[in-house]
């Protein structure tokens, strides 16, 4: 699901991203992604997407991850999604398999930018 | 330059033994049409319905702020009592401005939590009014309430206005979107919690809505196949629990579809307001 070319293009994508060169000054912060038994961990520094790790390790401590089955990801990223799957506070709620783990303060301090983060990330499908 | 028909008034109107000054606005003329906005939110978010002319030509539509919203203060001492909105004070709220602007036989429009109370007045004053219009209503919504909205260490505001963000359908217009965002963003400290108390912890109406006639009340229910707050399998619920209650689904659109989408929804509007304008058989 996050292969590496993946992570890169969503990289690119929300480093040019115009809205979170304008609210992420604060959004420093690591956080991971995990599909079944794949976890990745993203780095963003200042609101923008510094360091992606593929095989995290002891040393790449993070706040806060998305986790979910590949089949909730799919649904998440269809184009158009369907109802329940089009936003990940829309998940939270009504998608059992879909989890906040973590430090879910850390993570709600940083909504606007996360939810920004995560609106882009839809945007960049899967391949 | 575009004068827009919308007038704004300040009303005073005490409610126990507290007094208030509300902000309502109102246009057109006919059928009273009181519309009720949803937590944590204000009258803005009725905006473009009181400029269209297929609604203002036989419509009366107002729409106020709720204590604590917008442009209505609070009671005098509000800094002593942790704001909660249950089922009897919204309802004696609603009551005191409908009854001090002399509505008669009102239409309710309500969205959301005012979708809920809408349910609630159908049932307790449905001999008073023509009907109601709920929008995104349910009759027990639990789910929605988190400590993380009222919390020292979070900016209230913005997550308020995230976390309510993507109840709009993808397919919304961006602006639309936004500046529902916006107006969540505006909101006092702890009043869309406050708010979510009532619409997720106190409001139960799942029996009491048996009671609604609709040969004396209509109703119609409108929700938004993208709200996840309030489902549409939510809204069925009700519209089941009602004999010869309407109810539409409506494609496109999310929780609140008078702000999020106006032109799609006012398709779907137009049609119930035409309902709620011919007379019972």
């Amino acid at each position: 699901m996050f292969t590496e070319a993946w992570l890169t293009r969503f990289q690119q994508r929300l480093n040019a991203d115009q809205e979170m060169a304008v609210i992420g000054d604060w959004f420093t912060v690591s956080m991971s992604l995990s599909c079944d038994d794949q976890r990745r961990v993203l780095r963003f520094e200042r609101g923008r997407l510094a360091q992606t790790i593929v095989t995290p390790k002891l040393d790449a401590p993070c706040a806060f991850g998305f986790r979910a089955s590949a089949d909730i990801w799919r649904r998440f990223f269809s184009d158009p999604p369907e109802p329940l799957y089009h936003d990940v506070f829309a998940m939270l709620m009504r998608v059992p398999g879909f989890v906040l783990e973590g430090d879910t303060l850390v993570a709600m301090q940083h909504a606007r930018a996360l939810h920004r983060a995560m609106r882009v990330m839809r945007t960049v499908t899967p391949a | 330059m575009t004068l827009e028909p919308i007038v704004g008034r300040y009303l005073r109107l005490s409610v126990g033994a507290a007094d208030y000054r509300i902000y309502f606005e109102e246009a057109g003329q006919g059928i009273p049409l009181l519309c009720l906005h949803t937590a944590g939110a204000d009258s803005r978010q009725y905006r473009h319905l009181m400029t269209d002319e297929a609604i203002t030509a036989h419509f009366r539509v107002i729409a106020f702020d709720l204590p604590f919203h917008g442009r209505s203060n609070p009671p005098d001492r509000w800094w002593l009592e942790k704001y909660r909105l249950t089922t009897s004070s919204y309802v004696a709220f609603i009551r005191a401005v409908w009854h001090t602007l002399g509505l008669d036989r009102p239409v309710v429009v309500g969205c959301s939590m005012g979708g809920a109370v809408a349910l609630k007045l159908a049932v307790d004053y449905q001999h008073e009014m023509r009907g109601i219009v709920g929008l995104e209503s349910s009759a027990h919504a639990p789910g929605r309430y988190n400590e993380f909205l009222h919390h020292p260490a979070i900016h209230g505001g913005e997550l308020a206005a995230s976390y309510t963000y993507g109840l709009c359908a993808p397919q919304s217009p961006e602006s639309s979107a936004r500046e529902n965002w916006w107006y969540y963003s505006q909101a006092g400290p702890g009043v869309y919690a406050g708010d979510v108390h009532f619409y997720s912890i106190d409001w139960d109406g799942r029996d009491a809505i048996k009671a609604i006639d609709t040969n004396v009340c209509k109703v119609s229910l409108l929700t938004g196949e993208y709200d996840y707050s309030c489902t549409p399998d939510m809204t069925r619920q009700v519209a089941a629990a009602i004999p010869g209650a309407r109810m539409v689904i409506m494609k496109g659109i999310g929780h609140f579809p008078m702000i999020e989408n106006y032109q799609l929804f006012r398709q779907y509007l137009l049609r119930e307001l035409e309902y709620m304008r011919t007379p019972s058989s």
